[in-house]
């Protein structure tokens, strides 16, 4: 469905994400992860079409990224910045319907369908009684909870995390975990996350990626990555693993 | 949405005949209609075209100043954030300073080219790689806006004294002399800015959560960007060139819209235009008639008409 062949990209000469390569098919839940400054973010933005790869191409649904019409790329792809923030108070429901923006014409106004849609994604993401309050009224996990329904209010079938369970307690990282993996087997989208909690994404997910210095260091399933000499070597994490969980070894 | 049209209309129809109706001469509609030939002079020759003047003017800089806060995503953005009115500013200082205020029109010719020409240095200025940084788009327009301060007062230095007086009403703003040509070729600015916003309204408020993410959905950043920013500058700039600086209306009316109605910028932008248009009618007819034998400032009587509703309403908000 998708395929990311040897990609680079720069920022103003410092390169962040260097040729990455790697297939992705329907029905996963894929984690990338690595350390801060590893390319995760810039690797998902040139997936989304927010960035252009300055070598290599990336193939959706066998047309490559330059050949989609933009809006086109928009139903079928969504995308969440990490931390999205509106300027001005919101409330939650012209957020989530905001994410129809893609199946709009220039003149057109939201629908009763489409409010539809953004009642139904609230109702997937259980968040259908925040609807009418603001955003800026809502815990860290509320307001996630709200922005994924955003995401999934246009029926994307590939959905693009950036470190959607940063700032969230242990607690609601299980829920927001169990959710994607959840949506993930029930409509069939993928979901392609970044996150730093190896034993989260470990416990929820198919495949995970790992990124070092812009490098797909390592693309395997969670049983190869959890082990202590593989964190050791690509996280300069010193763990031990107890029952599959990696932890600190002090 | 509609009932919001349709008050701040019939808001603004009343701004207007009241603005008619106040002056120092007594007249009334009934007499112009009348034939009377002296109120039909102060109704039509003077005070419409003037009431008109101030309801364009106060939509073109509400307008501008709602679509600079939602690109930038800054609610202290107005619509002379880009360096437009420091450029104005300029080309009439210098124009003053070299006599040229002596011939009739030729100083709102140079405010307007130097309001352009301040904007699109601004935008070089800001200009990255990806796309506009509005950060930089701030910090350009304001660090430019004090270097024209500086060569204003170096101007005014050197202005011939007779010319000053002038000059320093211009800076302050006013609408006094309006004229009909002044309405029909500002009429032209604000059709045309608001007809090109309208196109792209469905593009500017996907900005609210930023570029990036407006991209996502779909969005051409840098087009929406570059095509609102122009629009919103030409029509400012056309403003300021007409009427001098005129502060407060366009960052002061999109908040009380927002604060009253909360919506998108589909709808902020008409009903910004519109609030932007009754708030400036109603100033400039107090700037008349609050004190008998002079006029005020039409820029301080919109701050004084609109700060207190604004704070009054920013207490009972969230």
């Amino acid at each position: 469905m998708l395929e990311v062949r040897g990609v680079s990209f720069a920022y103003d000469g410092t390169e962040a994400v260097r040729a990455c390569t790697a297939s992705f098919a329907a029905t996963r839940l894929v984690a990338i992860t690595g350390p801060n400054g590893s390319g995760k973010s810039t690797l998902l933005k040139l997936i989304a079409r927010v960035l252009t790869p300055r070598t290599g191409e990336i193939v959706f649904e066998g047309r490559a990224l330059s050949e989609w019409q933009a809006k086109e790329y928009a139903r079928r792809v969504g995308y969440l910045p990490q931390d999205p923030d509106p300027a001005f108070p919101m409330r939650a429901i012209d957020v989530v319907v905001s994410g129809r923006a893609p199946f709009l014409g220039r003149f057109q106004w939201e629908s009763a369908a489409d409010y539809e849609e953004a009642e139904r994604a609230l109702a997937l993401c259980d968040a259908a009684a925040f609807a009418d309050r603001y955003l800026d009224e809502m815990s860290g996990g509320e307001r996630k909870r709200v922005f994924l329904a955003r995401v999934l209010a246009g029926h994307p079938k590939l959905i693009l995390l950036d470190e959607p369970l940063t700032a969230l307690d242990l607690s609601h990282v299980q829920q927001f975990s169990a959710l994607l993996r959840d949506i993930v087997d029930r409509t069939g989208m993928t979901v392609l996350y970044a996150t730093h909690d190896l034993n989260f994404a470990a416990a929820y997910c198919d495949r995970m990626l790992v990124m070092r210095e812009g490098s797909l260091a390592l693309d395997a399933p969670p049983s190869e990555v959890m082990r202590p000499e593989v964190v050791r070597e690509l996280f300069g994490f010193e763990a031990r693993s107890v029952e599959g969980w990696l932890v600190p070894r002090v | 949405m509609a009932g919001a049209m349709a008050l701040l209309t019939v808001i603004l129809l009343i701004a207007l005949l009241m603005a008619t109706a106040l002056g120092s001469v007594a007249v009334s509609w009934r007499a112009a209609l009348g034939g009377d030939a002296t109120a039909r002079a102060v109704l039509f020759d003077i005070r419409l075209p003037r009431a008109l003047l101030a309801a364009l003017i106060g939509a073109a800089l509400a307008a501008a100043g709602v679509t600079f806060q939602t690109l930038l995503r800054n609610p202290l953005a107005d619509p002379f954030i880009l360096g437009v009115s420091g450029g104005a500013a300029c080309g009439a200082a210098i124009s003053t300073a070299l006599g040229w205020a002596r011939i009739p029109g030729l100083v709102p010719i140079v405010a307007f080219g130097g309001a352009i020409a301040a904007t699109a240095a601004v935008f070089v200025l800001a200009q990255r790689r990806e796309y506009t940084d509005p950060t930089r788009l701030l910090l350009s327009g304001l660090v430019l806006n004090a270097l024209f301060s500086a060569v204003i007062l170096i101007a005014f230095a050197l202005a011939p004294e007779s010319d000053l007086t002038a000059a320093v009403r211009w800076m302050m703003g006013t609408l006094f002399g309006a004229t009909w040509g002044d309405v029909a070729l500002l009429a032209v600015f604000v059709a045309v800015a608001m007809i090109v916003l309208m196109t792209i309204a469905n593009d500017v408020r996907m900005f609210a959560f930023g570029a990036d993410d407006a991209k996502s959905r779909g969005v051409d950043v840098e087009r929406v960007q570059r095509i609102g920013f122009a629009v919103s500058s030409i029509v400012t700039g056309a403003a300021v060139a007409v009427s001098g600086i005129i502060g407060f209306v366009g960052l002061l009316v999109p908040h009380l819209i927002r604060l009253i109605w909360r919506r998108d910028f589909r709808v902020l932008l008409p009903l910004s235009a519109l609030g932007g248009a009754a708030l400036l009618v109603l100033a400039d007819a107090a700037s008349r008639v609050a004190l008998p034998s002079s006029e005020l400032p039409v820029g301080a009587f919109t701050a004084i008409l609109g700060v207190p509703f604004f704070l009054s309403l920013l207490r009972r908000s969230r």
